[in-house]
This record gives structure tokens, sequence and C-alpha cells, in this order.
């Protein structure tokens, strides 16, 4: 039998592989993956609680919200990717040094 | 039906900027030879239309739209102050007088700016997690698109893929706390949330629920750029354009602070001891005073080295919203007005010192304090504005930035004995942020020139500008007691039935 328990410890180990995963990758991509990994971890939370506890609706609604979001965010973020590899070459984090101090 | 009518009248504010931002896209993409004209005029007009019917509506106090929004008091307050700030953007700053934006196209940039406008406004009356989370989000990404407006500029991209990196990982933080929000308490809805945990909660929910609180607050601190989630904030601020800048650096942050109102005051306070009090669900202010102290101080002692103006100002901003904090740290309706008047201060006072910066950038090309020697020869006018923003960013008497900072201290001091060392950590920083503004001061004024520079010609309207946001900074002064009473009468905000 699968409970709401063990929903919340996938989404919570999903929630840590993305974050992992941002911390860890230098490649943009790679840390995009890792942002997709954390936005449906509160995802599935929101299914299973919106199932499981509460009963109402609200949870569901919401996840289908994040989806859109997400979709947007990714869509934005690999264009600026795309517009930094054409100035220089390169999709790796490291190589986006010129502003600091 | 009928509840969707009356919420359509008393969303007007957002249709019409919805509708302007549409009608901007529309115009852009007919390519005739007058759309930058009309965009601008649109995108005025529009917001002034928005700023009309969002100052009508501030008696009104009812949930829209089957609660996912409210328009209250406090909703109006922040709408006003939020369009206001887009208004002031579009018209000081434009496309001739700053000069990254010299050669890029016009009609997106106003449609970006409707659209961040648009979203800030939703922000700021959203009464729903949902509507909170896409409403925070919307801000997010289009302002990332602003600030790699500069499509062939490696600063611009690099600054924006960095803000949607943060951004990304603090808003996924927010909504998975979001996501545990309503597990607990089994509603989206921030009235609802809040009678749950006024009924009482079990001593492990309360472990939760502080849990909660810390990753929610991710998304805000993001928002507002407080630390530990500033590290975006320099590098963006440097690599966008500075229209982009200065109006990043008040409208968002403004929103921001408007929905951790909203959340902490509304969605989390005990209705039983009125609804600006917090202290029956949690303690809260040991959390809120430990971030508002290490922005101030942070963003101090960094901006101290900087050179860049940009960067300067970044840190600066920083260090003023551990001011503004002050005001959320109080939890009072005193600490709550004082973090209003503080941004209506803010607004008038940042934009100004954006605006020098932007001028002196256009004329000479520089970003960097090390070329600002001789100024105060070249344009005395320019001088003595800039110097009057920084006084007023400084908190001197009689500018504007003074009453903020004598709100928020005084919303501090009195709540009590243990708030005194708190309000002299603020005070310190205080006298630390009076150095560097005054070093900018002493390099325009003092220090001479390696070589004379042409003099300084400014175009008739951006002296306009100028002395606008400069009256800006001082006459507010005489009508005190009426923006006094306007803030004081915006406190009710809408908590349910």
């Amino acid at each position: 039998m699968i409970t709401l328990q063990h929903y919340l410890i996938v989404s919570a180990a999903l929630f840590s592989l993305g974050m992992l995963g941002i911390l860890t990758r230098r490649n943009a991509v790679n840390v995009l993956m890792g942002v997709e990994l954390v936005l449906n971890s509160a995802n599935l939370n929101l299914v299973a609680f919106s199932r499981f506890g509460s009963g109402n609706l609200q949870g569901q609604l919401f996840a289908v919200f994040v989806i859109v979001i997400a979709a947007a965010e990714v869509a934005v973020a690999l264009a600026i990717v795309l517009t930094l590899y054409r100035l220089r070459r390169t999709s790796n984090l490291d190589a986006a040094d010129i502003l600091r101090g | 039906m009928a509840e969707v009518l009356t919420s359509m009248k008393r969303f007007e504010p957002a249709l019409i900027l919805t509708g302007a931002t549409l009608l901007v896209v529309l115009v852009d993409a007919t390519g005739v030879r007058w759309r930058d004209g009309a965009g601008r005029i649109l995108t005025i007009a529009g917001l002034l239309l928005a700023l009309v019917r969002s100052v009508e509506l501030r008696d009104v106090s009812a949930e829209i739209f089957g609660g996912m929004a409210v328009v209250d008091p406090l909703g109006s307050f922040f709408q006003a102050l939020l369009i206001a700030a887009s208004l002031l953007v579009v018209l000081a700053f434009t496309f001739r007088n700053s000069r990254e934006l010299h050669g890029q196209g016009q009609g997106e940039f106003y449609a970006l700016l409707l659209a961040v406008t648009l979203s800030n406004v939703l922000l700021a009356t959203a009464n729903d997690l949902a509507m909170l989370y896409l409403a925070l989000e919307m801000v997010s990404i289009t302002s990332y698109v602003m600030v790699a407006y500069m499509k062939g500029d490696r600063m611009s991209n690099e600054a924006s893929l960095k803000y949607i990196l943060f951004g990304a990982v603090s808003t996924g933080a927010m909504l998975y706390g979001l996501s545990l929000l309503y597990g607990l308490t089994g509603t989206t809805s921030l009235p609802a949330i809040r009678d749950f945990l006024a009924a009482g909660l079990v001593d492990s929910n309360r472990l939760a629920i502080y849990a909660i609180a810390l990753l929610i607050f991710s998304g805000f601190g993001f928002k507002t750029a407080t630390v530990p989630f500033h590290f975006w904030c320099p590098d963006v601020y440097q690599g966008a354009p500075t229209p982009v800048t200065a109006f990043l650096s008040v409208a968002p942050k403004a929103a921001g602070f408007a929905i951790m109102i909203r959340f902490f005051y509304a969605g989390l306070a005990a209705p039983r001891t009125g609804p600006w009090d917090l202290a029956g669900t949690i303690d809260w202010v040991h959390v809120l005073m430990i971030i508002s102290v290490l922005s101030m101080t942070v963003g101090n002692v960094a901006a101290l080295t900087q050179t860049n103006m940009k960067r300067l100002l970044a840190y600066s901003s920083i260090a003023h919203a551990g001011y503004i904090m002050m005001g959320v740290v109080a939890l009072s309706q005193n600490g709550a007005r004082a973090l209003m008047i503080y941004l209506l201060a803010y607004l008038v006072m940042n934009l100004g010192a954006f605006l020098v910066v932007t001028l002196i950038h256009l004329h000479d090309g520089t970003f960097d304090l090390r070329d600002y020697p001789g100024l105060y020869r070249r344009s005395p006018f320019l001088t003595v504005a800039m110097a009057v923003f920084l006084l007023s960013l400084m908190g001197i008497p009689p500018l504007v930035g003074f009453m903020g900072k004598l709100y928020v201290f005084a919303a501090v001091v009195e709540r009590g004995r243990s708030y005194y060392g708190y309000a002299a950590v603020g005070a310190v920083n205080a006298a630390i942020a009076a150095y560097y503004y005054a070093r900018v001061l002493k390099t325009m004024v003092m220090d001479n020139p390696p070589a004379e520079k042409p003099p300084f010609r400014l175009a008739f309207a951006d002296a306009t500008w100028v002395s606008i946001l400069l009256l800006g900074n001082v006459l507010p002064l005489l009508w005190w007691a009426r923006i006094d009473g306007w803030a004081r009468s915006s406190l009710s905000l809408y908590a349910g039935q």
C-alpha cells in the first residue's frame, strides 16, 4: 500500500537531488535540469497532499500552474544560455566571470 | 457570474495594464515608422489610467475572483506606489538619455516594463499561495528578460544568467515550502491558513511551520535582495542597462515587501490579538532581525570599497532593504506604516541617483567613480542634484530619506527595551553608509580632474526630470501630514470575513 509518506520521501529525495545538481554542475543546461527536479518535487508534494491530505483540488490546480511557470522559466533561461553561447562559444558557467568585485 | 463581474470592476488596474501591454506589442509588430513614439505614449497613458483607477479603489476592502486576490487599502497603496515607479522610469529614462539603450528596439522594452508592472500589482494583492507564486515568478521571468536587454553585450547576458540561476533556486525552495504549507494546513488561501494556525498547533507542527516559513522566505528575500539571498544583486545591477537597474532597485523590491507584509501579517497572524500581531503563532522576530542586521551590515561594508557607481548603488540598495526590513521586524501597525513611508522616500531618492549616473554615462561614457572628479565645475546643477539624492539616501534632514529612517527607527524603538540594541546597530550602519555616500560627493566636488573635459550640456528634458526628482526629495515635507495620513489610512488589510 502506497501512502502519503512514500510520496513525501520521493519528493524530498527529488528536491535534494535537484539542489545537488544545481550546486555541483558547471554546465548551464545541467543546472536547469536540477531546477526542473526542484520544481517537480514540489509538484509531487502538492498532488500527493491533495489526494491523501486535504481532499480538495487546490493543490492539483496549483501544480498545473507550476508546470506552466516551469516551462516559461526554462524557455527564458535557455534563450539566455543560447545568446551567451553565441558570444562565448561555451555553456560552461565558469565562463561567466566578467562581473565580479 | 455576478461575482466575476464585480471582481472585474475591482481588477481594473491590472486589466488596463494587460490591455496596454498587448496594444504596445501590436503597435510594435506593425512596423510603422512612428511605432516607438506610439509605444511610449501608450505606455504612459496605460500607467496613468491604472494609477488613477488604483487610487480610486482605496476604500474598497473585499476579495475578488473567489479569494485568489484581494482589493484593500494596503493593496491600493502598493499598487499606486508600484505603478508610479514604472511611470517615473518611463518618463525620466528614455532611449535618448541612456547610452546603453541606443540602437535597441523600443517596443519590447515598454511591453516588458508594463508586464513587470502588471505582475508587481498582482503580487501586491495576492491572497492565495498559487497566486502569490504565479505573480512572484511572473515578476522574476520578465525581469530576467529586461536585464538581458542588450543582446550583443556579454555583461548584460551574464547578469541575466546569474539572475535566472539564483532566482530559480530561491523560488524553487520557496515553492517547496509553499507545497508543505498546503500539506500542513490543507488550503492555499492565506486567510484560511491563518484561521487554521490560529486554532492551535501541536508542538511537532510548530517546528515544521518554522522550517516552512524559512523556505518561503528565500523567495521573498530574493525579491527584496536581503542577505543571504543578495548574491545576484551587485552583478545584475552592474550588467543590466541603467534604466532597468533603476527600475529593479525600486519596484520589485517594493512588491516583495508588500507580499512579505501580507504573508506574515495576513497569513500567519493570530486574529484574536488583531491582524497586526504575530506573537500568537511563533517567534519570528529574531529570524527577521538577523536577516535585517546582516543586510545592512553586508551591504554597507561591501559598498565602502566600490568604485563602479552601479555596484555601489547596488550594495547601498541591499543596505536599504535592511533598513526597510526594520518595519517588518517591528511587527506592528507603526512598523508597516514606516515601511510604506520608507519605500515612498526610497523611490524618489534612488531613481534620482540612478538618473544622474545615467546622464553622466551619456556624456562621459563611464560608470567609474574615478572619472567623476571635476564634475562640480562642469555641471554644478547635476552635482547639487546628486548631493541632494545622496544626502537623502544618507538620511539627512530635511530630506524625505530622513523621514523614512525616522519612521523605521521610531517603530523599532517603541517596541521596548529588547529592541534598543537592534536600533543601535541600525544607527551605526547609517553612519558607515554616510562615509561612502560622502566619498562620492567629495570626488565630484573637491578632487582635481586629471585633464580638462568639455563642459556638460544637459538636454532640457533631462534637466527637468532631475529637477522634478530633486523637488520630490524636498517638497513632500510641506504636505507631510497628508502623506502620513495616506499611509495611516492604508493600513487596513483584508483578512477574511
